[in-house]
This record gives structure tokens, sequence and C-alpha cells, in this order.
């Protein structure tokens, strides 16, 4: 029987990568194109998601209400406002990860699966039980990588751990990438970063200062027009959608380049 | 730093360059999960080979691991610098 949704977990080796800015914003594009999406917070004490969709005073139950029965699912599940393809389930902010064990979460997703085309799971950092409790679930994986040594060492074995939990497809992000520092040998290049990972690349996410501002915001960099990260995001999302996007151009803003392009020089 | 090069600065060597090297190397270790002690009891046997094949180890001894992600492989690369040792016994003999 072909299987109809598909549950992708974002995950990262060390924190503040942008994972929870991948799922946000790559969940709502997909929204956007017409698609059912679910996203879900899996880290548990220290819930962010909420606040990058703009959701957080909508929050009644969460994660460990569903699991424990305190709550049905759908109670649980807070639609956006403006796209309603979109659904949060937020993690929990005042009880531990351990109180959900792998199988719980598995079933929770099974359970998303009638309703949803694509659930994605934002992991914890680490590698601890927060993370076995995101991949359990999982068809597919996506690891959001920084272009700097911790980033992609920490990512190095988390593939391992992914490879060895059978995962299905493990896609690749480089995220926060600096194309003028990359030029002037200040920054890892994306294809060196892909060279070590051994993995396919999914996308390339420029730093962008909209980013902040969009998380001050609750709204996701994808519904800015104006930011190339925006722009980078709604591209994975086309890409996971099934539809064959180029990678974007990280030099085409770049105020040098602009002022080239005008006096005819690039 | 173009710049400054055009005034006949030396130029550096690119940091990410750097990055990239040292990154090998953090992976290819984690990766081949090799233990400390056990690549210098095979550093220490790599000299007594040497010895035993008449050469003498004339610097230091370097053995760094080197990993392909592609076939999941590691490559162990040593640099023994070493100088083929001259049989004093022979020439002291042919001297007398």
């Amino acid at each position: 029987m072909e299987q109809k949704s598909v549950a992708i977990t974002v995950t990262s080796g060390k924190g503040g990568v942008g994972k929870s800015t991948t799922v946000a914003s790559v969940g709502l594009a997909l929204a956007q194109l017409g698609r059912q999406v679910c996203v879900m917070d899996t880290d548990i004490g220290l819930r962010k998601l909420d606040l990058m969709l703009g959701l957080e005073n909508r929050i009644v139950y969460d994660l460990v209400d569903v699991v424990e029965g305190t709550s049905k699912l759908r109670q649980s599940l807070v639609r956006h406002k403006e796209y309603p393809n979109l659904a949060l389930l937020p993690a929990a902010q005042t009880r531990y990860k351990e109180e959900v064990t792998p199988a719980q979460v598995k079933q929770l997703v099974d359970d998303l699966r009638n309703e949803f085309e694509f659930i994605f799971i934002d992991s914890p950092a680490g590698i601890e039980g927060g993370f076995r409790n995101a991949i359990a679930p999982a068809d597919r994986a996506i690891l959001v990588v920084n272009p700097e040594i911790p980033s992609v060492r920490d990512s190095d074995r988390v593939i391992g751990l992914l490879e060895s939990a059978d995962l299905a497809q493990i896609d690749l992000i480089v995220n926060r990438v600096q194309p003028g520092m990359v030029k002037d040998g200040d920054m890892l290049s994306v294809e060196r970063v892909q060279n070590h990972l051994a993995i396919n690349l999914l996308g390339i996410v420029p730093e962008d200062r909209r980013i902040i501002r969009s998380s001050n915001t609750g709204e996701p960099v994808v519904l800015d027009g104006k930011s190339l990260a925006g722009r980078a995001f709604n591209n994975i999302a086309r890409r996971i959608n099934g539809e064959n996007v180029p990678y974007l151009d990280l030099e085409e803003s770049s105020l040098i380049n602009r002022i080239k392009r005008i006096f005819h020089i690039a | 730093m173009s710049f400054l090069n055009m005034f006949g600065k030396e130029k550096e060597r690119p940091t990410a360059a750097t990055a990239d090297d040292r990154l090998s190397l953090v992976l290819s270790y984690q990766r081949s999960d090799i233990d400390e002690r056990k690549l210098k009891q095979f550093q220490a046997r790599l000299i007594d080979l040497c010895d035993e094949f008449g050469y003498d180890v004339v610097g230091q001894v370097e053995i760094r691991p080197q990993s392909r992600p592609r076939d999941n492989t590691t490559i162990l690369n040593a640099s023994i610098p070493v100088r083929l040792r001259v049989n004093t016994d022979n020439e002291e003999s042919a001297d007398l």
C-alpha cells in the first residue's frame, strides 16, 4: 500500500543552527503550496516552534497531554489562522523529556498520518533521549548544519545514528552561509561541507538579518518576499514537494554585485 | 584583504582551508574511533620494523587517519623519516 504521508525529522548535532526556523519556514511554505502540514515540537521542556509561528498564545494542550490521555490529539493541534493547512503540535514547557517514550511519539505520528501529508518533527539538540523520541517515527531526516567545524563534526556523529536507525533518506541543509566569507576564504564552502558529510544536499540558506526580525514577529521568513533566506526555504519546500528547483545564486543580492550589474561590470 | 595584497603584502593561507584540514582530521579520528594508546603501539611497532629492515628513524613519526566518507573506510597515513643504516661493523673490519 502506498504511504500517503511522510514524517520528516529535522535535526542537528548542536543547538542554535536553525532547526526550528527551518521547520517553521518549510512547514509554512508547504502549507502555502496547498499541502496538509503538521509541525511537531519534540523539544520537551524548551519549546520554541510556537514562537517561530506566532502561535504561543493559542496553546492549551501539548504533546505530553496527548500522550498521557489528558487531551485528544485534535484538541492539542493549533491551526494557523491564515494558513489553516498548517497545524502545530506543541511541546510541553513545564515537563521533562523522560515523560515520553519513542514508542509513544511513534504512535502519535501514526495517528497524525491520517490527516496530514507532511509531518515535520522538530528535534531537540544533542543525541540524548529527546533525539531518540524525535527519530523514532521518522521516514526521512533533514540535517541542518552551519558551515563551521563544531557543527559539521557533531552532524557527522548524528548521521551515524540516523543511519543506524534505518531511515530511508537523510538530506542536508547548509544554513547561515555567508557568501562573502566563503569568497574571501574565511568560511567553509557548501561543497566542502557536503564532501565531508557525503549526504544529499537539499538546500543552501544564506545568513539573513530578516530571520531575527521574523522570529521577533512570529512570521516565518518565507512570508517576506524580499528575504533571500525566505526564498531559499521556499525552494526547499518545493523540492520536498517533488519539484526540481535549482539552488539560489547567493551572491545575487550583495550590494557590490548590484552595483556591478548597474554598471554592466558583472 | 585583496586591497593589501596589491601592495605586496604576503598572501595568507585562507582560514577556510585550515578549517577544512582540521575538520578532515577531526572527522577521521571520530569515524575510525581510534584509541590513542593503540595508535602509539602501532607507531612503536613500525619503528621496530624499520630497525629490523636496516633503517634508522631520523625524525618524528606521524600516523594520521584519513577517512573516506563515500565508502566508509579509513586510511592510515604513516610518515616515517628514515635513513639507511650504515653497517659500521663491516667498515671497521675492513679497516683492520
